[in-house]
């Protein structure tokens, strides 16, 4: 078990630097930093002028924009080739520096540390959901497999998973939130349970077709271990059938789900995008698409890692998970 | 036995039928059992593979998919059993009547510790809290000669060998004082020296508790002995069923004498050539309108392919269903006139040293 | 045989040992079970039924084609779009502004006046075009890098699986926004992100599937033969792996125009006005006001894409059945 924990770590922090050098590599070299930071002043050629071959047409006498780019060069490390630029980077994340945003020169930490709790509500309230609404469900389909509610739901759950997060977050806000009015359009995060009320359209989003997935993950495990001759043992035993299905069939059929909920979190991530923009959430999600838009560099950048990261620790947890699920992986 | 047996038979059934509809059409997997159980009893049921022997077991035990259609009478102890597994009658199963499953490999649930799993059913059934169901569970471990029982109850079954496992299995199955233990081919997939082991812990556990017992087993070896009746199925219905004396020294059904025949025995010479029974068990769907071991009996005769043998006399003396009974003078006359032709009636070649008639 | 014993294994009485069963699975083969199983659900695969009969899956159904009908409705409209009797989707002011639905305009007008029927129409292009391309290319570059890997083992095996390893790990949207950020938004920049997305998993059941297969017998009677590495890739390996890829054609199609879809709500799709795209008309309408007036102008593109959607998931699911690729990828 030891060796077999330390060799996951390994392949954990190798993936994590692999992950973070292919985005750092990505950002800096199919786009321009500088340009993001001085604008079209990237466009001159500081060499050029400083050897006097080009005519320096710089308007400002008090600061010549061949310094400008300079010390925009040395602040962000421009003048440093990528590799350099990565380690440096790296360096600054272990001591806590995720960078200054481009725009609006706040610091990334800051901006990170003002949306993130929003978008983990988002993400916690939408697991919940979707576990909330899957186990209970693939219990009964499962139970009553192939009668009535059994195909019912099998046709209901074929038509969540098709339904793009997007299209479903539009027609739920149409119906929920403008036609009946069950819910607030706006968001309203003054307090706690006005958050999480206006929480509840978000994350239904997110969770409903996760939803479908896990309910047939679930049923389709279910009923293979309710065929396993130990559920028969139990039923010979005299036990009842709810308490067979909850204390003996639920958890050696959880391992799909458990699968699942490491990817699905990534696809999560990737929804939330979509969704805080939907329903105006001022989220990691809405923060990353605007960032994108205005070429934010270390925003984007310090965004991406964090979502890459947690994804692959999670990975790693649902990993260790199996081993609770099933005590014959924790052996030998 | 029944000279020597109380007035009322524990366990009752009575013209059991068990179809299942299939894609290809529906098995016939049960045909008309009926066989009396009396208290502290054994009735072993032998059969090959696909006679119907566990259906019946499952049937009794409500276990079947719920796609089977059952008909017929199984009564225990003057109640309708089907009746109260419909009604979910609680502290019926697992108290009075539990059964023991043929693989401990898959018979324990993986993620539960095994003292969890006997410790469930005293508290369930019983209200035993959780450390006296506890301890209770180390007792039933020790009962069923498991060693180092209190180290035993907080270990996983992977963590066991398939002897200790079936060795959990049973005290499982006998933590509430069963009065019916269903024991459903016990020692068949467990390694072949632990075997007799499990079956004489088995024996001696029902004599100790006054249990009855149902022994289905495939190998009449293990019935010889052990059990006080013995009902040879095939091809899901009871060919033979007598006591065990009678049935292993005056068998009149050639399925049983074939069976008898291909099990090794102590006795045999080396290299003693075993006679396996020709052909394979025939299909249950849509069974042709004959006696059903007729295409792989050596005594078949024309009559035996113009309908089902009614199984003779009354329950619970030997009973048969056989037109030319082995050991009977029908029977001789089929066997030699079987000789004489080469082959039987249902086509099956018959040479002179292909057994004779006991 | 009855149920039951089919089931239980149930020795017959000429006296086979006892059968072996699971529940002896080394943590080794559990744990790579379950990549496998990531893998597979990672690409929204749903599992077979365990209550179903072979025989009921290898009938392909009545819905079956008349989703293929929708697709193929679907890709006619696409291809022949500018061809047919629409109006200029990006005519401004071919009716007034957010007019219902009527007989000129079948599916109303949008904020801008335009005809929302031929824009869906136009939309088709640009979700199939990305959706088929995307697919395309993950299943070529893929497919290669899988049976190389899953062939050669060893060293190169670790390498590409490490790389795969490391897709995966960028959750796809995220990935896709960081891509389409860095470059021009164009519809072969577009495709190619969302193509990248599917490199990973295509690949590694293409190499899931080269490994059943690089140990049966024909491949090792080609080895013993003297053929060449290529030569047994192309001929022996390539037409048995192509199936369990192919048939997952469809259900990664289907991923992939939804992904095209989510960047288009994001409004990192392939750019310019022209550009008309489905989730692209979504956003459109997706404001509170137009959504409340004005219903029709998202309804329409998401109950049409929707349909298709659907469509491609419900055919790709028949066909991997009619296929059996679960057993392949286990």
């Amino acid at each position: 078990m030891a060796r077999f924990v330390v060799r996951r770590v390994v392949l954990l922090v190798a993936v994590l630097f692999a992950v973070t050098f292919l985005g750092f590599s990505a950002m800096n070299l199919l786009g321009d930093p500088l340009v993001n930071v001085v604008g079209v002043l990237a466009e001159l050629d500081c060499e050029g002028i400083e050897a006097g071959l080009v005519e320096d047409t710089t308007v400002d006498a008090a600061s010549r924009d061949c310094d400008t780019v300079a010390a925009a060069k040395a602040q962000y490390h421009l003048d440093q080739p990528v590799p350099v630029r990565y380690v440096l980077w790296v360096g600054d994340l272990a001591t806590g520096d995720f960078g200054t945003s481009f725009q609006n020169d706040q610091p990334v930490s800051q901006v990170i540390r003002e949306k993130l709790p929003e978008t983990l509500i988002l993400l916690v309230m939408a697991q919940i959901v979707s576990l909330g609404v899957a186990i209970p469900w693939g219990v009964i389909a499962a139970y009553r497999a192939n009668r009535a509610f059994d195909r019912g739901s099998t046709v209901a759950s074929f038509g969540l998973l098709s339904v793009p997060n997007f299209a479903l977050g539009v027609v739920l806000l149409y119906l929920l939130a403008l036609r009946w009015q069950v819910f607030p359009s706006a968001y309203e995060g003054d307090n706690l349970g006005g958050l999480v009320f206006s929480m509840v359209l978000p994350a239904v989003t997110l969770g409903l077709p996760l939803a479908a997935s896990y309910q047939r993950l679930l049923r389709t495990d279910l009923i293979t271990t309710l065929q396993e001759d130990f559920v028969h043992m139990a039923r010979a035993k005299g036990l009842p059938p709810l308490r067979i299905m909850f204390r003996h069939a639920l958890r050696p059929s959880m391992f799909s789900v458990i699968t699942v909920f490491g990817v699905s979190t990534g696809a999560l991530i990737g929804g939330s995008l979509v969704v805080e923009q939907i329903f105006g959430i001022p989220g990691i999600g809405r923060e990353i698409v605007t960032a994108v838009v205005r070429d934010d560099f270390p925003v984007v950048l310090a965004i991406v890692m964090l979502v890459a990261c947690t994804f692959v620790v999670l990975n790693f947890v649902v990993d260790l998970l199996y081993s609770w699920l099933d005590p014959r992986v924790r052996a030998r | 036995m029944a000279d020597l047996a109380p007035s009322a038979p524990l366990l009752s059934v009575r013209d059991l039928h068990v179809q299942f509809p299939t894609e290809r059409g529906t098995v016939n997997a049960v045909n008309g059992v009926s066989f009396d159980l009396y208290e502290g009893k054994t009735l072993a049921i032998v059969g090959e593979s696909g006679s119907g022997k566990s259906v019946t077991a499952k049937t009794l035990m409500n276990l079947l998919p719920r796609t089977a259609q059952v008909s017929g009478e199984v009564t225990y102890d003057g109640r309708d059993v089907r009746a109260l597994a419909a009604e979910k009658v609680k502290h019926f199963f697992g108290v009075q009547m539990t059964m023991v499953f043929q693989d401990p490999m898959t018979s324990l649930n993986p993620v539960k510790k095994v003292g969890e799993q006997i410790a469930e059913t005293l508290r369930y059934h019983l209200g035993r809290s959780r450390s006296e169901a506890l301890e209770e569970a180390v007792e039933l471990l020790d009962v069923v000669g498991m060693p180092e029982p209190a180290r035993r109850v907080s270990q996983y079954p992977h963590e066991l060998s398939g002897g200790l496992r079936q060795r959990v299995v049973i005290a499982m199955a006998l933590a509430c004082q069963p009065r019916l233990l269903i024991a459903d081919e016990p020692t068949t997939a467990v390694d072949v020296t632990v075997q007799k082991h499990l079956l004489d812990l088995l024996d001696e556990l029902r004599r100790n508790r006054g249990m009855s017992m149902i022994l289905i087993t495939h190998d009449l070896g293990v019935a010889h002995g052990r059990a006080d009746d013995v009902a040879v199925m095939y091809a899901g219905r009871v060919v033979e069923t007598a006591d065990a004396r009678t049935l292993f020294f005056d068998m009149r059904h050639p399925y049983t004498e074939a069976l008898l025949r291909s099990i090794p025995r102590i006795d045999d010479p080396v290299h003693h050539r075993l006679d396996p029974i020709p052909g394979r068990p025939p299909e249950l769907i849509d069974p042709p309108d004959e006696c059903a071991f007729a295409p792989r009996c050596i005594y078949a005769q024309s009559d035996c392919l113009g309908g089902v043998p009614e199984l003779s006399g009354l329950v619970g003396l030997h009973r048969f269903a056989c037109l030319h009974p082995t050991g009977t003078e029908r029977g001789m006359a089929a066997m030699s006139s079987n000789r004489a032709a080469g082959a039987t009636a249902a086509g099956l070649p018959v040479t002179g040293s292909g057994g004779g008639s006991g | 045989m009855t149920a039951d014993d089919r089931k239980t294994g149930n020795p017959t009485a000429s006296g086979e040992g006892p059968v072996p069963r699971k529940g002896r699975a080394s943590r080794e083969r559990l744990l790579w079970r379950f990549r496998i199983l990531r893998l597979v659900r990672s690409s929204r695969v749903p599992d077979d039924d365990p209550t179903e009969d072979a025989a009921v899956r290898r009938r392909l159904g009545f819905s079956f084609w008349l989703a293929v009908a929708w697709l193929l409705i679907m890709a006619f409209v696409a291809a022949f779009a500018p061809m047919l009797p629409v109006a200029d989707p990006t005519k401004v002011a071919f009716g007034g502004p957010r007019e219902p639905p009527s007989a000129d305009a079948w599916f109303g007008t949008d904020a801008l006046g335009r005809d929302v029927f031929s824009r869906t129409v136009h939309g088709a292009r640009i979700s199939l075009a990305v959706g088929g391309f995307a697919i395309v290319f993950g299943m070529v570059v893929g497919g290669s890098l899988g049976i190389v890997a899953g062939y050669f083992r060893g060293r190169l095996d670790q390498a590409v699986g490490f790389a795969f390893f490391v897709l995966l790990s960028f959750p796809s949207l995220v990935l896709a926004i960081l891509i389409t950020a860095t470059l021009d938004r164009s519809l072969l920049v577009v495709s190619l992100t969302i193509g990248i997305l599917a490199v990973a998993p295509v690949g590694l059941l293409a190499r899931a599937s080269t490994l059943v297969f690089a140990e049966r017998e024909f491949v090792a009677a080609a080895r013993v033969l003297g053929a060449r590495h290529g030569r047994i890739i192309v001929r022996e390996l390539l037409p048995n792996v192509v199936i369990p890829m192919g048939a997952l054609t469809l259900l990664g199609m289907a991923i992939a125009v939804v992904a095209e879809g989510s960047l288009a709500f994001l409004g990192l799709s392939v750019a310019g006005e022209d550009a008309i795209s489905w989730g692209k008309m979504i956003v459109d309408g997706a404001g509170l006001r137009d959504l409340q007036n004005a219903t029709h102008v998202t309804m329409f593109p998401v109950v049409v894409m929707f349909l298709t959607v659907l469509s491609l998931n419900f055919a790709g699911d028949r066909i991997r059945q009619y296929f059996d690729v679960k057993e392949l990828a286990f």
